[in-house]
């Protein structure tokens, strides 16, 4: 307990008075000779220790008179048990939530300018010499300054720049950072406040777990925090949120149709009907439909549409309604439209006999309309050579090279090959009776760390006399099944083909070894636990298997490029596939989808790096770092220095914590767009009911408050504790009361 | 003590007896009661003589007046000296004395010398003197005897009643010598007076009774018992009946020097009225039951007027 004047609190000495009174009356006494001493004696005798009782407690009551005044005039405040200086500094770490949901508003503004408003009321109400730091919890936590920061005016300044709109939060992690920054700083008072609307969404199930590793997390700590929980905003009905777009994977070219699937949900309890839903290329209206949405119910739109130039483009689609967040009413995606993929076809066994070539049926199928000569235009543009022509200027225009029944490759191009699959490319590799099996096995596969997905075995299947089907064994088919793979997804309709009705005459078995494990294609995502790989490039993945269970088409990840590899031979020796009408499509799909995985993702998540590849076009071959320049969501430009990686540059940015379209602008003047999407958990608008905020800050032992004011209070208690000398005032007038009924019950003087 | 005497307001008779009676009565207290006359409630020896003149003229040895002789007259009652001196015959008159004893016990204890702030400087053992002489004065006047105790452990002084007009001076005398200071023991007093007065007669007790209630009432039942009227002056001083002490007070018996107590007399005030009441109903009662006479009177009021007040009172009980 301390007293706020100190000096008055002397005055309790005062309760002398009252003794030195008592002690003088009973030595100022008058003497009176007295008659009726029979009387008096008999009265004595009897109350003598009643009267020294009543006398003692009187002058109790008397001498804590004088006390109590004093003390109320000293103005005694409550301190607990702790003896902190009253102006301590103060080492504050302050969560702010940035994220998303934080953008809506209700009657009085948005929750973030009434989080940022109350964050500079608390430090602006900081003591001199406290430290600060303040964590942005939207997306990935991110400090606000690098260091806790002494000024908290500097601190107040650029809280006020801080936008919000950032990803989902992970309060977990930015607990934890709160905790391993606090555990840093110096002062003696260590305070956390998580300014946060507390989604259910964010803190629902998981927040439980979460609060009881913080508390332990303060428990260890040798100096604890305070933590104090300020829910912002207020419970708000209804929110409509464009939760994702579905685009197909595969490249794209100029003039082709592009499906793109808008998931839209409605978050509120009440229906939505006869909402806008516009789809903008490019920030262009393209297209708009409407929709109506029952409660809490999810619908998907479909958008066709097309782009007349190649390039980055951005689609955006927007449902128009009125609700209380409407930054999740839109969502974007980056479009890479191409205007031609260069596929060199490295013929093993050409011919000069018309569709005699083993690569002949692979042309006509990847360029129908160039080989049909109709005015429509190819995406692929494809040029068949030998082996022997692989060069590296070839290499640096192709984006896909098939290597159709090569018998082998010298060294020198098999380095080139494997730098260019390295750096991005793509290559599809398909057997034949060419081939060299112990090359393929020992200098393509070379135990895992070839290029080959898997080494090529014996041939089985029937022989390749045709006259004689049945001499050896039998032929087989594609097994029919649901395809998940970007490649192959094309054939889960049925319209556009079966597959299983492809005879596979003849085919290299491909073995599965120790050094890659095999994974069939779409289990990832159904089995995660158990066929998560650490790399995707330590895994073979089976796209499609034949009936006898062999492998027909695998795939793997090779640095940053990726390899196909197809059991038989891509014409029409081995199988019927080309005479099939689902080979255009199949290989169509396959070329291009291999060419629009080797280019680096351009929808990525917010927190993931933007990364671009270009060629580096200097006439003399040199390589210079011109600096780039990158447009972020909130329009401010920050300029970049590309790498330089083999023949290619390599341009990085990686503060994409803000959700929304980023803008690259290539030296070759190309802008090229890329898009941070994050999680649409925060949509639901719903927050945390008192009770269950209650039970969480009881599981992390934390305060809740509901104004700044309420927290400088409690600061204020914590600090200087609570007067109480209203409390002392009451129990002076009770005293003063008790002392006349005393005076009254012991004398009963009547004058 | 300062006594007015105002010797001309006295009536001639009073001048003749009382050459110090007015050093304790005023003459207005004398004038008061000088009329009033005891009326004994009790039918003792003597009572109708006390009440009018004896008709047994010329058996007293007391002379009275002379008078003209008149046919009719007993011829034994004609004064011959004065026949032979003045050749005139007178007939000699004498006083009968009554039967009419009166004993007034006085209680000298030192408790009776208390004298409060509101008792005009009059102890109750003044106002007891006072009260004495006046009876004294009274009774003799009406030619009725009248003795003295003064008492306080034991008996100071013992003048037995007699009827004489002189014998109130030696009554005054004494009254006027009397200093309180010792501790009482009325019980045993009385006990010991229950022999001494043994013809029956009036006894007018004349004290606090402050003291053992049961004993006292005792010693009361023997003097009843001995067929003596008794009334009793309980004097009090108004400070004992109220007790108005405020500050610390060292309380000393009048009685013992040894016995002192220091109070707060505010806080056993209570306790004291209590104690008080309770000791005056003990009185009461006890009287009451033994057909006494209890008189209580405060010393701040003029005694005469408590005394007439008294008498008025025994007369309207006859």
């Amino acid at each position: 307990m301390t007293f706020l004047n100190f000096a008055l609190a002397f005055g309790a000495a005062a309760f002398v008075i009252p003794l030195v009174i008592h002690i003088l009356n009973r030595s100022r006494f008058r003497t009176v000779e007295w008659g009726a001493m029979h009387l008096l004696e008999s009265v004595i005798k009897v109350n003598h220790k009643r009267f020294q009782l009543d006398q003692l407690l009187l002058l109790l009551v008397r001498c804590a008179i004088p006390v109590l005044l004093a003390l109320c005039l000293a103005r005694p405040v409550l301190t607990g048990s702790r003896l902190l200086e009253g102006d301590a500094p103060v080492s504050m770490v302050m969560l702010l939530d940035t994220s998303y949901s934080m953008d809506a508003s209700d009657s009085t503004g948005s929750r973030f300018k009434s989080a940022v408003e109350a964050a500079c009321q608390i430090i602006a109400a900081t003591t001199n010499g406290s430290e600060v730091a303040v964590i942005l919890t939207g997306g990935k936590p991110t400090p606000l300054f690098d260091q806790p920061v002494f000024d908290s005016e500097a601190v107040i300044r650029r809280l006020r720049q801080v936008q919000s709109g950032y990803g989902a939060s992970n309060m977990p992690e930015a607990l934890n950072e709160a905790m391993a920054m606090l555990s840093g700083m110096s002062n003696a008072r260590r305070e956390l406040i998580v300014l946060s609307d507390f989604q259910a969404a964010d803190w629902g199930d998981s927040g439980l777990i979460t609060a009881n590793a913080i508390r332990q997390q303060v428990d260890a700590m040798s100096i604890k925090p305070e933590l104090t929980l300020y829910q912002i905003g207020s419970q708000v009905q209804g929110n409509v949120s464009v939760d994702s777009l579905e685009i197909p994977q595969r490249a794209l070219g100029v003039d082709q149709q592009l499906a793109v699937r808008a998931n839209i949900h409605n978050h509120g309890t009440s229906e939505v009907r006869n909402a806008r839903v516009i789809l903008r290329i490019d920030g262009a209206e393209a297209s708009v439909s409407q929709i109506s949405l029952a409660a809490r119910g999810t619908t998907q739109t479909l958008f066709p549409c097309t782009f007349k130039t190649s390039g980055s483009h951005i689609i955006e689609v927007q449902v128009v309604v009125d609700d209380p967040l409407k930054t999740d009413n839109t969502f974007a995606a980056a479009v890479t439209v191409w205007e031609s993929i260069k596929v060199v076809l490295v013929d093993g066994d050409p011919s000069s006999q018309p569709l005699k070539g083993e690569t002949d049926f692979l042309s006509i199928a990847l360029t129908p309309y160039t080989f049909g000569r109709v005015k429509l235009s190819d995406l692929v543009e494809t040029q068949t050579i030998e082996a022997k022509e692989i060069n590296e200027e070839l290499l640096k225009t192709a984006r896909v090279i098939v290597l159709a029944n090569v018998s082998k490759l010298d060294d020198e191009t098999l380095e080139l090959m494997t730098n260019f699959v390295n750096e991005g490319g793509a290559l599809f590799v398909t057997s034949g009776n060419r081939i060299d099996l112990t090359w393929y096995r020992e200098r393509m596969y070379a135990q895992g760390t070839g290029l080959l997905p898997l080494p090529y075995g014996a041939t089985v299947g029937q022989s390749e006399e045709v006259s004689n089907p049945s001499s050896e064994g039998k032929s087989s088919r594609i097994v029919a099944q649901h395809f998940s793979h970007p490649a192959m997804e094309f054939f889960n309709e049925a319209a556009n083909g079966d597959l299983s009705k492809a005879e596979i005459r003849r085919w290299s078995q491909m073995k599965q070894t120790d050094e890659l494990p095999i994974v069939e294609s779409g289990t990832t995502a159904t089995d995660p636990e158990e066929t998560q790989p650490a790399e995707p490039q330590q895994h073979v993945v089976v796209l499609a298997r034949l009936e006898t269970g062999d492998p027909l088409l695998v795939e793997r990840r090779f640095g940053d490029g990726v390899v196909m590899q197809m059991a038989t031979a891509c014409d029409a020796d081995w199988s019927d596939l080309p005479l099939r009408p689902f080979y255009v499509p199949l290989m169509q799909q396959i070329v291009t989808t291999m060419a629009s995985q080797i280019a680096p993702p351009r929808n990525i998540q917010t927190g993931e790096p933007v990364v671009a590849l270009f060629s580096n076009d200097s006439q003399d071959g040199q390589t210079h770092a011109a600096a780039l320049s990158v447009t972020t969501p909130d329009g401010a430009q920050q300029s970049i220095t590309p790498e330089s990686q083999g023949t290619l540059q390599l341009a990085r940015f990686d503060e994409t914590q803000r959700p929304g379209v980023y803008s690259m602008v290539l030296p070759s003047t190309e802008t090229i767009y890329f898009v941070a999407a994050t999680s649409r958990n925060e949509s639901d608008l719903s927050m945390l009911s008192k009770d269950k905020l209650l039970s969480l800050s009881k599981d992390m032992a934390a305060t809740i408050i509901s104004t700044p004011a309420q927290y400088l209070e409690q600061d204020r208690l914590r600090r200087h504790g609570r007067e109480i000398w209203k409390f002392v005032l009451m129990g002076l007038l009770a005293l003063m009361f008790l002392e006349l009924v005393l005076q009254q019950r012991f004398s009963r003087v009547i004058t | 003590m300062q006594f007015r005497v105002l010797s001309s307001f006295l009536p001639p008779t009073a001048f003749i007896f009382m050459p110090h009676v007015s050093d304790v009565l005023s003459s207005q207290d004398i004038g008061k009661f000088g009329n009033l006359q005891i009326l004994a409630k009790q039918v003792v020896e003597g009572f109708c003589s006390g009440l009018h003149r004896s008709p047994h003229k010329g058996f007293s040895v007391e002379f009275k007046e002379h008078r003209a002789y008149v046919p009719g007259d007993d011829i034994r009652t004609i004064d011959w000296k004065l026949f032979g001196k003045t050749d005139r015959l007178y007939i000699r008159e004498y006083e009968e004395e009554t039967n009419l004893r009166c004993t007034i016990l006085l209680d000298s204890s030192g408790s009776m010398s208390y004298c409060g702030s509101r008792s005009n400087g009059v102890s109750k053992h003044d106002y007891a003197v006072r009260t004495a002489a006046s009876l004294a004065y009274l009774m003799l006047h009406q030619q009725d005897s009248v003795g003295l105790v003064t008492f306080d452990k034991i008996v100071r002084k013992y003048i037995p009643p007699r009827a004489r007009p002189k014998h109130l001076k030696v009554i005054v005398s004494e009254l006027q010598k009397q200093k309180p200071e010792f501790e009482t023991e009325i019980g045993k007093v009385f006990h010991e007076m229950v022999s001494k007065i043994q013809r029956r007669g009036l006894l007018i007790v004349i004290s606090d009774l402050f003291g053992d209630v049961e004993q006292l009432m005792k010693s009361l039942a023997q003097f009843r018992h001995a067929n003596h009227e008794v009334i009793v002056f309980q004097i009090w001083d108004p400070d004992e009946l109220d007790f108005p002490f405020r500050q610390w007070t060292q309380f000393a018996s009048l009685e013992s020097a040894t016995n002192k107590h220091l109070v707060d007399p505010a806080q056993l005030r209570k306790a004291y009225l209590e104690k008080l009441a309770q000791f005056r109903e003990q009185l009461a009662k006890g009287c009451n039951r033994q057909r006494i006479s209890l008189v209580p009177m405060t010393s701040d009021q003029p005694y005469a007027d408590s005394l007439a007040a008294y008498l008025a009172l025994r007369r309207k009980s006859k």
